[in-house]
């Protein structure tokens, strides 16, 4: 944006990548994004649970 | 006719006491009727669904009948590729998007019998919490015209709401089905990510992306997901865990059912009146047997900060020819929403993404340990009017636009299935939101709640004052 009145929109991508930085900083070496979906997989009820396929 | 429950019509079409053809030109004539002024659609393919169902209406008389949805009229986001018909994802473009095949969550709706009313409108590119659009005509929220229908499945909710379609289909990248269910009095679900296909529908933001139903009722919403779920080979994502019958599963009593209720963030800030009416449908739930909890999550603020890198990198990404070759096309605040990608760096983007691993790895057996179900608002407060959310600088909209979004947010960045069912009203006559979620693929569990609190509170009859 060029409009003067959106320059705080700057300040606040800044704010946002400094507080990743910060959650990011003690991250495992192995930590990478495919571990997302496997958790979700994991997490999944069991089959003997309420959730689980009929 | 066109008031009543899916499940209801689609059981009278099977037991041939209601005819496909009757059914399809009800919801024909209220859009002729009302549509002008609610701007649910962008377009109405009417001459095909009435050759549609006519068809069905031949086979039921001969008995073949295609599936749970024979004859059932349905209307899909225009963000979902449907044959036949253009897609403009809400741009001033008519066709934006040019699929390789029809979305497969509409081939399958359309393989169980469902018949097509047309395409839906949207904040442009689904960018946009508040479903207003400036290109396509702004749509009115049902229940109070002037005030917004959140977004950005706005014409989603909106037909839904004011019975011009049994049901339709939204898209969820930080609450764009629960927030304008939530704002038009309906239901909206954002199933587990991976649990329904996402092929043939534009992309906002691929890794926060969900395909799911608004519709009049749970019982709706969950025959919808048995018909939507299950792997797909034109999407990678969507996983292969066997479907449940979540129909089946809204029989179970809610009796034992450990319902959390978050003690940190969720209330912050939210009015009077959504809390309120959220509070008291947790304690109807806990009448109905459920274990009411208070629980401190963790911080949902971190994975607010995740997804917003995420969304914004991604986006920017899926559109980026059309915002360096025509920005004047977009609406200033989807811009600025857009250009902030491309400020984004890649180790930051990776960064959130190994984040988002982590953060939900931890967040899975710590919460779902104690309990089953979370339950909250789904909007802060009822729908503002589309003056007040357009008011000031382009930052303060963007702004705005995120405090909308920031109690569905969260359940994008951890992927979990979120329920948005109506819980009551607003002084204003503005309906309110509940929001259930739940375990990863756990659907079942949190339809069941939000079925036994809808047919126990029973907003569900209430309707627009359109008439």
């Amino acid at each position: 944006m060029t409009d003067g009145a959106d320059r705080p929109l700057a300040g606040d991508v800044a704010d946002l990548l400094a507080a990743i930085e910060r959650a990011a900083a003690d991250l495992g070496l192995a930590e990478e994004p495919a571990r997302f979906v496997a958790a979700l997989e994991a997490g999944a009820p069991r089959d003997d649970e309420p959730g689980a396929a009929t | 006719m066109t008031d009543r429950p899916l499940w209801e019509l689609a059981a009278d079409v099977r037991g041939g006491t209601l005819s496909p053809v009757e059914l399809t030109e009800a919801c024909l004539a209220r859009i002729a009727r009302l549509d002008a002024r609610l701007r649910a659609f962008i377009t109405v393919d009417a001459a095909r669904a009435r050759e549609a169902a006519r068809e069905r209406a031949a086979e039921a008389r001969r008995g073949r009948i295609a599936g749970p949805l024979h004859g059932i009229p349905l209307a899909y986001k225009d963000l979902y590729a449907v044959r036949g018909l253009p897609c403009s994802a809400g741009t001033k473009l008519d066709q934006y998007f040019v699929a390789e095949r029809e979305a497969t969550a509409v081939s399958r709706l359309a393989a169980a019998g469902a018949i097509t009313l047309g395409t839906l409108n949207l904040s442009e590119l689904a960018l946009g919490p508040f479903g207003d659009n400036a290109h396509r005509g702004d749509p009115q929220n049902p229940w109070r015209a002037g005030h917004v229908t959140g977004g950005s499945s706005s014409g989603s909710a909106v037909a839904v709401a004011a019975g011009l379609a049994c049901a339709a289909l939204g898209t969820d990248t930080g609450g764009s089905i629960r927030l304008p269910a939530a704002a038009c009095g309906v239901v909206g679900l954002k199933p587990t990510y991976g649990r329904v296909s996402r092929a043939g529908v534009l992309p906002l933001a691929w890794s926060l992306d969900h395909v799911g139903p608004l519709a009049r009722t749970v019982r709706d919403a969950a025959l919808l997901l048995g018909l939507l779920a299950g792997p797909d080979p034109h999407d990678a994502t969507a996983s292969r865990r066997p479907v449940p019958d979540y129909v089946a599963a809204l029989a179970v009593p809610v009796t034992g059912l450990r319902v959390g209720v978050p003690r940190n963030y969720y209330w912050d800030g939210v009015d009077d009146a959504v809390v309120e009416a959220v509070r008291e449908a947790i304690a109807l739930l806990g009448r109905l047997g459920a274990r009411i909890g208070e629980i401190a999550l963790p911080d949902p603020r971190v994975l607010v900060d995740v997804a917003n890198v995420l969304a914004r990198v991604e986006s920017a990404a899926v559109h980026a020819r059309l915002v360096r070759e025509q920005p004047h096309a977009l609406q200033p605040a989807v811009r600025a929403r857009l250009e902030v990608g491309f400020r984004i760096g890649a180790v930051d983007y990776l960064q959130a993404a190994r984040l988002r691993a982590r953060l939900t790895r931890a967040f899975l057996p710590d919460v779902f340990g104690e309990v089953d179900v979370l339950a909250m608002p789904t909007i802060p407060e009822p729908a503002p009017t589309l003056e007040a959310v357009r008011a000031g600088t382009t930052a303060e909209v963007v702004r705005r636009m995120g405090r909308f979004s920031r109690l569905t947010r969260p359940w994008n960045a951890l992927g979990l299935p979120a329920l948005s069912v109506p819980c009551g009203f607003s002084p204003a006559g503005l309906p309110i939101g509940l929001q259930l979620v739940g375990r990863p693929f756990d659907e079942a569990t949190v339809l069941r709640a939000g079925h036994a609190y809808e047919q126990a509170a029973g907003w569900w009859r209430r309707r627009p004052p359109l008439d």
